[in-house]
């Protein structure tokens, strides 16, 4: 017996199979009080409830924050957080907001140069110095 | 003798799976009365008890949270939505698949037999799509493709990616949507399938063959412990304890929704999952075991042949070598030197031969407990590795 095998672990391929939503908790936080969190207020009463009714895979939670702007919060299955300020904004403002969040990945935003990043082999494969008839220099 | 550890099946595993055929009667788990000799009170006793138990002091907190917080949990719910689950698996079900044997060692309570069965499930889905897919694997290099798909770390990652948090300490208190654990003294093994070896007081020196760890060992070829259960690292008990909710979720599809649902599962969320399983392979002697290959074959012995070669006097000199079997090419290779270049056109032909795949349509054998199945073909299986 001369093959003895190595250890790996299977990479996830997250969509491939199944599709887990990255974004699992949305914090909503609104002041009762301040001009700022007025469009906010109003996206609580009447757009969350039909948000929150269409995206069961993700955990909702509105809570008072007296005196402060109001804020959104994502947070990620990668553990990360998204915090977006709403000051000011009218509620469908902030709906977009809100699906920003909701669509997004929870990575850094990176700068994305190549159009298709795969983890196969080439299917062409890697041109070779060393077969066919070689180059004339 | 070996010795068959019929305790470690689990009971209550089956009274469950009998139960399965028959939703309407089957009686919910959140219904199961709490007693323990942690908590003596049993629910129906409860409206007697208020007017006289102010002067008794009040039961002791429960070590894992109470089922019947369950619909309440929030992330329960969004958990159960985030995997798709169907209706018919309760969220109390889901909250105990959460809870695992080292923070509430009650088996009535606890994940242990979901795991046990689901574990089961998996490993029987991945183990027949690897033999299926590439027949001619030695047995090693299954045992860790299949720990690749099927073990804990693995099923860690992917219970991590259904973003399953783990408590920061079990308890009645805690929300029943995060993971109930605890790395402490008293660590109870999951429950799995394998025999102790009577050779295994005989210490480390004592070789095992490969055909023996087939039938003696666990579903991963790993040496099953005696009665004292091997010390293990936090980490490794991590990944078990985050790794039995994957296979506690399973068991409880396969429990409540039957058997396609549960391989659905299995296929969605652990067979998609990326292996390669030409970075498994190590050898030692390769030009020797690719002589013993052919000389099995009936091919005729392997000759290794210069193809190209640059800079042999420079300090930088490249080789490819090929290996050839009469005029057939078996493989390629390229080195720094001669020796090195022929060793690895002996490893790219082995590996040629190992990975054999008869292509990704291939069929398993459960395809045919579908309804109204195409009959089955035999899949070529190879007659073994090279000894």
């Amino acid at each position: 017996m001369t093959v003895k095998a190595l250890r790996a672990i299977a990479d996830g391929k997250n969509g491939l199979g199944a599709f887990v939503l990255q974004c699992k908790k949305l914090d909503f936080h609104y002041c009762d009080w301040a001009g700022s969190s007025k469009g906010m207020n109003g996206f609580i009463k009447s757009l969350l409830p039909k948000f929150a009714a269409a995206h069961p895979q993700i955990e909702f939670a509105v809570s008072p924050r007296p005196g402060k702007h109001p804020v959104i919060v994502g947070h990620y299955i990668n553990g990360r957080t998204k915090p977006i300020c709403v000051r000011n904004l009218s509620p469908y403002e902030i709906l977009q907001k809100v699906e920003l969040l909701r669509d997004a990945s929870g990575e850094k935003l990176r700068r994305t140069n190549k159009a298709v990043l795969s983890t196969k082999p080439s299917v062409r494969g890697i041109w070779s110095p060393y077969h066919g008839k070689g180059m004339a220099v | 003798m070996k010795r068959i550890r019929p305790s470690r099946w689990s009971g209550q595993l089956l009274q469950a799976r009998r139960g399965a055929g028959i939703p309407a009667a089957r009686t919910p788990l959140c219904l199961a009365i709490r007693c323990q000799s942690t908590s003596s009170v049993p629910a129906s006793d409860s409206s007697t008890l208020d007017s006289s138990s102010s002067a008794s002091p009040p039961p002791p907190p429960l070590p894992a949270p109470s089922f019947d917080r369950a619909p309440q949990s929030a992330k329960l719910a969004a958990l159960h939505a985030r995997l798709s689950l169907s209706k018919k698996i309760p969220l109390q079900t889901l909250a105990r698949a959460l809870v695992t044997p080292s923070a509430d060692a009650n088996p009535n309570f606890n994940n242990a037999n979901l795991a046990y069965l689901g574990s089961t499930i998996i490993n029987f889905h991945v183990y027949e799509y690897l033999v299926c897919k590439w027949p001619r694997l030695p047995m090693a290099i299954l045992y860790e493709a299949l720990r690749a798909y099927a073990g804990d770390e693995s099923l860690q990652q992917i219970a991590r990616r259904w973003g399953v948090e783990a408590a920061a300490a079990p308890g009645e208190e805690v929300d029943p949507g995060l993971l109930q654990w605890k790395a402490g003294e008293g660590h109870v093994v999951n429950t799995r399938w394998g025999y102790i070896r009577s050779e295994a007081a005989k210490g480390k020196a004592w070789r095992r063959g490969l055909s023996s760890r087939v039938v003696l060992d666990s579903d991963f070829g790993d040496q099953v412990s005696s009665s004292d259960p091997e010390r293990l690292e936090y980490n490794a008990l991590q990944s078990e304890a985050f790794g039995s909710v994957v296979q506690a979720v399973i068991g409880a599809i396969y429990t409540h929704c039957g058997r396609d649902e549960a391989k659905a599962f299995v296929k969605s969320h652990i067979l998609s999952r990326e292996l390669d399983p030409s970075k498994l392979f190590q050898f030692k002697l390769p030009t020797r075991e690719l002589a013993m290959l052919c000389a099995r074959e009936g091919f005729e012995p392997p000759i290794a042949r210069l193809e190209s070669e640059t800079g042999r006097l420079s300090r930088t000199p490249v080789y490819v070598v090929g290996i050839y079997s009469g005029k057939e090419k078996l493989g390629e290779g390229a080195g720094a030197s001669l020796d090195v270049a022929r060793r690895k056109a002996s490893m790219a032909s082995l590996k040629a031969w190992y990975l054999y795949s008869p292509g990704n349509k291939v069929r398993v054998p459960s395809d045919m407990m579908e309804q109204g199945a195409k009959p089955w073909t035999a899949p070529h299986i190879d007659i073994g590795e090279i000894i």
